[in-house]
């Protein structure tokens, strides 16, 4: 098992002389649900897509498993996966012909058991023959985890993965987050302006403020050092 | 009411001309349309010693042909403009999906899509028109094969340019077919152009492609010089725009764009 998941050295981000990641450096263990917080423009979502490659970084290595992710990219890939409400699968097919396409590019092994097996614990089974642009956005978010898990990932990053759902269809999703990282040991990156689901959630923030590290620790660390007892109060605080 | 057709005459001003391929689109057809059915027109009317049917059987070759190019163009554009328009690009990149597999994968996907599309054209003009596109035998595959990789040149440019520079871009995708239309000689020889355009037209191998075309139709023989031009202005084309493509998702990474497309 790798020491990190994640290492990031002098991680910087730059367009047109703005900076928008600043030198971070993170040293994630293996194993773990660890929040990315920030205000809008923070910089969490360039963070999020340097470390699968989306993006490239301006300055800095990224390590994911202890591997240099420019050297090792392919490789690395196979075992991250991601999901975000801002980002969609094809609308005129249907979900279960989505899932196989990426079961394919995951080299999944018997793909349609797998589909199967996740679309009964994520309540999706009976989406499985409909068109992907007919569905809620509650469901849309379900089939996107769905997408997520196929590879059973050794990194998760999710951005907001609860944004616009109700009440319970968001417990459900955090709860499945939760087993799946104790039944998989994988490690789950979250970034959510929902402040609750993250204390909720993770045992470890980083705090990203303008593009640079505010606070990166335990959570417990994190109450101690601003004397209070929920994130919501640290950010009102700042604002202040 | 004056003020809300105002308005509304804004906005469309500032949509048609805010972007150099929708301006481009404005201004270039009458122009092109012109043109080509001068041109076309000139042909005819100096060749009067055809006979209607032969001259039938050329039209519908070229047109057939013509296909040929638009539909492996536009068949690995909207391939990948599937992916832009659904915000799925991300999803893909974070995959271990190399950027020349997805090259790959857009090319047999337009052969595919093209043969499907075209065999119907075929079967219909044989059928009604007593079409005799199977007279170039052989050459019928080279020539077929040479316009469906002109097809995908022309394709990676247009979805590198819609990457990078994003979605004004995207009626190019429509376009640039006609644009190169007149300068293809589709439809009447090389010889009917001024001089100064046949010195640039020579460089597109549909000139070539369609100039084979005809000897064949109308003398029954093959210029091997031309073959030969054919294949190295294709070869060359082609690599060049996946080198571009590809440069163009590298430099998307670079600026974060991957993650901005869609609708």
């Amino acid at each position: 098992m790798p020491k990190t998941s994640i290492r990031t050295k002098n991680l910087s981000k730059t367009y047109d002389n703005q900076t928008v990641v600043s030198n971070v450096s993170i040293n994630l263990p293996y194993g773990g649900i660890f929040g990315v917080l920030g205000k809008n423009g923070a910089g969490k979502t360039t963070f999020l897509a340097m470390l699968m490659g989306l993006i490239t970084p301006s300055e800095g290595e990224i390590f994911i498993f202890d591997k240099s992710l420019k050297l090792h990219k392919y490789e690395i890939l196979k075992n991250i996966n991601f999901q975000s409400p801002y980002i969609d699968l094809p609308k005129k097919i249907t979900v279960m012909q989505n899932l196989i396409f990426y079961a394919r590019l995951y080299d999944v092994i018997d793909k349609k058991k797998k589909i199967l097996k996740l679309s009964e614990d994520l309540f999706i089974t009976d989406l499985l023959d409909n068109i992907y642009g007919t569905l809620s956005s509650g469901q849309k978010t379900r089939v996107n985890l769905c997408k997520a898990l196929l590879n059973d990932p050794k990194l998760l990053l999710l951005d907001e993965p609860t944004a616009s759902l109700d009440v319970s269809t968001s417990e459900f999703i955090r709860k499945y987050i939760k087993n799946f990282q104790k039944k998989n040991n994988s490690t789950i990156l979250i970034t959510s302006h929902n402040l609750e689901e993250i204390e909720k959630l993770c045992s470890h923030i980083i705090l990203l403020d303008k593009g640079k590290i505010k606070f990166d620790g335990k959570k417990n660390e994190l109450f101690k050092q601003n004397k209070s007892s929920s994130l919501k109060d640290i950010f009102l605080k700042d604002d202040k | 009411m004056i003020n809300r057709i105002l308005a509304l005459l804004i906005r469309y001003k500032n949509i048609s001309f805010g972007s150099f391929p929708r301006l481009l689109s404005i201004f270039y057809w009458p122009t092109v349309q012109i043109l080509f059915w001068g041109y076309f027109t000139n042909f005819f009317m100096s060749n009067g010693s055809f006979g209607i049917w032969s001259a039938l059987n050329i039209i519908l070759s070229a047109v057939v042909l013509w296909d040929v190019l638009f539909r492996g163009q536009l068949g690995l554009t909207m391939s990948f403009f599937e992916e832009l328009w659904s915000r799925n690009l991300p999803n893909l990149f974070i995959t271990p999906l190399k950027d020349i597999e997805m090259v790959y994968g857009l090319i047999v996907t337009s052969l595919v899509r093209t043969l499907i599309g075209i065999t119907p054209a075929v079967f219909f003009a044989n059928y009604f028109f007593n079409f005799h596109l199977f007279e170039l035998g052989l050459y019928l595959i080279f020539l077929f094969l040479n316009l469906i990789i002109f097809g995908w040149s022309i394709g990676f440019i247009v979805s590198g340019l819609v990457l990078r520079y994003g979605q004004a871009f995207e009626e190019l995708a429509w376009a640039i077919i006609f644009i190169i239309l007149p300068f293809s000689c589709v439809y009447y020889p090389l010889d009917s152009l001024p001089n100064i355009i046949q010195d640039i037209s020579l460089f597109l191998p549909t000139v070539h492609i369609f100039e084979t075309m005809r000897l064949i139709l109308i003398e029954n023989k093959i210029v091997l010089h031309n073959v030969f031009i054919i294949i190295f202005l294709n070869i060359f084309y082609l690599m060049l725009s996946i080198l571009f493509f590809l440069k163009m998702i590298f430099i998307a990474r670079k600026r974060g764009l991957l993650f901005n497309q869609g609708e």
